[in-house]
């Protein structure tokens, strides 16, 4: 006896079968809990967004920069000082930023000299501004003389610092081995340091913060360097980690000195007619004035003070 | 035409055979013939000799068609069905026993009789054939394992970062120390280089490390200037740099010996960091360093005693002996601090003025270092002496045994470091009976077993030999 076999299937199928309703339900389901996943997804995202930027983001009204000045109360006179102030303050103001006077007396320094206030002045502001990003460390002895210039368009911008950064120029001048970086670039730096025909100058620099700059500050500070009687102290030693720990050099920015930093009297040693300050430069600095006993930092200063007051003056 | 039986007498009328008419015919049983509908038949079943009838040959002859094997066939379509035969005559048969088949059956040598060992060999091989598949699980296991534990696939999965993760782990071991210039080696110095070298082989090989042997000879390029110190610097950035995938750099002076090398680096210190090592210094304070920093101008990072806190943060795992930092046992781990650590640790300028004071060079340079600079303390880790790094008693041993310094058998203490035995102490009598200790600790059960056999002979034999004494005597 003989089966009948079961009938053949076409070979040729029906081009669509009608979807059942239990799977348009099931891709409805499907399609909710994709739109669902996607929602929470995104609050995760947002909470943990929210969480983590909470302790980092900056309050608003953070200046982004800080202009750091030790003043000695000691030994300057309270007019000088004022005015010294008056000045940042100024500053200041145009542009947002924010100024941090420290006093000298305030730092532990030993018997090392009062010129390494500046180290622990800077790591002081770091602490105390938490949010700002730059810190200008400007020396006392100085005057801001161009304050329609923001430090951002003048000199950190990247674009602009990678224009005006001077690589593979040696540190130390005139002929150290020892060279700045030719590949660097300028999201890298994390001080912009300028230069003057005696070496590094670090009465007028700027700081980014960072890891690095407490490892910079603080290894500059070493109270082995203090303690090593470098002729010009803290700028000896700076030249000498600079030169020494590539971890240093290799975030440094040399800029053309009469951006940052040009002279009030003329030095032939440290630049003579070159670094001398010359209308719209930003700062002009009064370098060395105070341990030279010849030189009146006070007195120097008139001229320009009164200068930048005719200039600029709001009064 | 030949038929089967002989024609009916009747003419076209046939046999009234009810069963062969079945299908055309009336069944009643007539004996008439009749003749079908449509009269003749337009074909006959047998070859139109007897046209309206079905003769018995016709009818088999339908039969076979019905029947028959269909014309292609479906056996013997195989290759070994259809040369089952010859191939099993062209393989070459053994016959059992001396006995041919030939041969005629003789009298009283009996009949072939299988052996007993035969029989049995048999019955295991049926009994196996039986158990095949828990046979074959059994050898698949066994395979895995030599696979994976004789052959290098070992070390390959022990280093693979998602199984062992030990590619992240390189120990660094500073061989022949001061040698070259200042000292020739003896054979004792070779010993104690062999011994060392070859127990921190084993060890990165069991767990799939990377070990990285340094010539530490003095060479000319750090025999200057109090530079030696440098050359530990320069062998751990040289390291970081030739393992790339590498976190943890782990240095080992010479005179180490792991006692224990069936600890690995993760479980005994790594995957739990932060209950192994201690942040605060005050925990155990031998140097008695002001810990943390009072100075208002630093930021809340530098003051705190335990640095952010966090895990993610420690760079540096020192452990600390009765005279302060040791470094015969530490570990680094690649980041950028560690980049700028390596860089400021050995400074001239700090040389210039202490290297009178600095015996230990980079260890007191450390010291000077985690003391000053603020930046330093919230990346360093310590780790509890005995860890990694135990001292036998001739070191820090002034004091008498120290909990927290001293090996300890019972403890199995991971790591000894014979710190300072090339001052007046015999590095080679340390290095060996640490050796055979840690040989004696790590035995297999098999060998345990074994040596308790020959101990308990031993025992037995000087015991008669002492009675036998004492009867001569």
């Amino acid at each position: 006896m003989q089966f009948a076999y079961l009938a053949r299937k076409t070979s040729q199928p029906p081009p669509y079968t009608r979807l059942s309703r239990t799977s348009s339900v099931r891709r409805r389901q499907l399609q909710l809990g994709a739109v669902a996943g996607c929602i929470l997804l995104f609050l995760i995202f947002l909470v943990t967004r929210i969480f983590s930027t909470s302790t980092e983001r900056a309050p608003p009204g953070t200046p982004e920069t800080i202009i750091v000045t030790v003043l000695d109360r000691g030994s300057m006179s309270k007019d000088y000082i004022s005015r010294i102030e008056e000045n940042r303050q100024d500053y200041a103001a145009r542009h947002g930023y924010g100024t941090f006077f420290a006093e000298n007396a305030d730092y532990d320094l030993g018997s090392s000299p009062r010129s390494w206030a500046i180290v622990p002045a800077l790591r002081h502001a770091m602490t105390k501004y938490q949010h700002t990003t730059y810190f200008f460390a400007l020396s006392a002895h100085a005057l801001i003389m161009n304050p329609s210039l923001s430090l951002e368009s003048h000199i950190l911008e990247k674009r602009r610092l990678e224009s005006i950064m001077l690589k593979d120029k040696p540190v130390v001048p005139p002929d150290s081995v020892i060279k700045t970086f030719s590949h660097l670039k300028s999201d890298k730096i994390d001080i912009v340091l300028t230069q003057d025909g005696e070496g590094l100058c670090q009465g007028s620099f700027i700081l980014r913060r960072g890891d690095w700059a407490r490892f910079f500050l603080d290894t500059w500070f070493d109270p082995l360097y203090r303690s090593y009687n470098f002729q010009k102290a803290e700028g000896h030693a700076l030249e000498h980690i600079v030169q020494w720990h590539p971890t240093i050099l290799t975030k440094l920015a040399l800029i053309p000195q009469r951006l940052l930093n040009s002279y009030g009297v003329d030095i032939s040693s440290r630049g003579g007619k070159e670094a001398m300050f010359k209308d719209d430069d930003l700062v002009v600095h009064f370098v060395n004035c105070e341990p030279d006993a010849n030189r009146n930092c006070e007195q120097e200063m008139e001229p320009y003070y009164n200068q930048w007051k005719a200039h600029w003056g709001k009064s | 035409m030949s038929l089967s039986r002989s024609p009916s007498p009747n003419r076209g009328g046939g046999w009234s055979s009810p069963g062969l008419t079945a299908p055309f015919d009336d069944v009643g049983g007539r004996s008439s013939p009749r003749k079908p509908y449509g009269g003749e038949f337009p074909f006959s079943a047998n070859g139109g000799a007897s046209s309206s009838n079905v003769t018995w040959a016709s009818a088999q002859a339908k039969s076979d068609e019905i029947n028959g094997y269909p014309s292609f066939s479906t056996r013997n379509n195989g290759f070994f069905s259809r040369n089952a035969r010859k191939l099993s005559r062209s393989l070459p048969s053994f016959t059992r026993g001396q006995r041919s088949y030939a041969e005629k059956e003789k009298l009283g040598r009996g009949r072939y009789k299988e052996s007993r060992v035969r029989r049995i060999a048999a019955h295991i091989g049926m009994m196996i054939w039986r158990l095949r598949l828990r046979l074959m699980i059994l050898l698949a296991s066994l395979l895995a394992v030599i696979l994976f534990y004789v052959t290098p696939m070992h070390r390959a999965y022990r280093r693979a970062s998602l199984l062992g993760g030990g590619s992240k782990f390189v120990i660094i071991l500073a061989a022949n120390q001061g040698g070259g210039v200042m000292e020739w080696k003896g054979p004792r110095e070779w010993a104690i280089e062999r011994d060392s070298v070859k127990n921190k082989k084993k060890y990165a090989k069991k767990w799939g490390y990377d070990l990285e042997i340094t010539d530490m000879s003095t060479k000319k390029r750090y025999a200057h200037e109090w530079r030696e110190s440098w050359e530990k610097v320069d062998t751990i950035r040289n390291c970081m740099r030739k393992y790339p995938k590498a976190e943890w750099f782990w240095w080992m002076d010479l005179n180490t010996f792991i006692m224990e090398p069936s600890y690995s680096l993760q479980k005994h210190i790594f995957n739990d960091l932060s209950a192994n090592t201690y942040r605060d210094i005050n925990d155990y304070n031998p140097l008695n360093i002001t810990h943390p920093f009072k100075s208002p101008y630093l930021d809340e990072e530098a003051r705190s005693a335990v640095g952010d806190g966090k895990l993610s943060s420690v760079d540096l795992v020192i452990p600390q002996d009765c005279g302060g930092f040791n470094l015969g046992s530490f570990f680094v781990r690649r980041s950028t601090w560690t980049d700028r650590l390596l860089d400021v640790w050995w400074d001239p300028v700090g040389y210039e003025q202490k290297h009178m004071e600095w015996e230990h060079k980079e260890q007191d340079a450390l010291e000077h270092l985690y003391i000053n600079q603020p930046w330093i303390r919230p990346h360093t880790a310590f780790i509890p002496q005995r860890k990694i790094n135990s001292f036998p008693m001739g070191a820090c041993g002034d004091n008498g045994e120290d909990q927290r310094i001293h090996y300890k058998e019972a403890d199995r203490d991971f790591v000894v470091n014979m710190a300072g035995c090339e001052w007046g102490r015999d590095c080679w009598g340390e290095m060996y009976n640490f050796r055979e200790l840690s040989n004696k600790l790590n035995r297999t059960p098999w060998e345990k077993f074994k040596d308790s056999i020959s101990e308990a002979i031993k025992r037995r034999k000087e015991s008669k030999k002492a009675a036998e004494e004492e009867k001569k005597s």
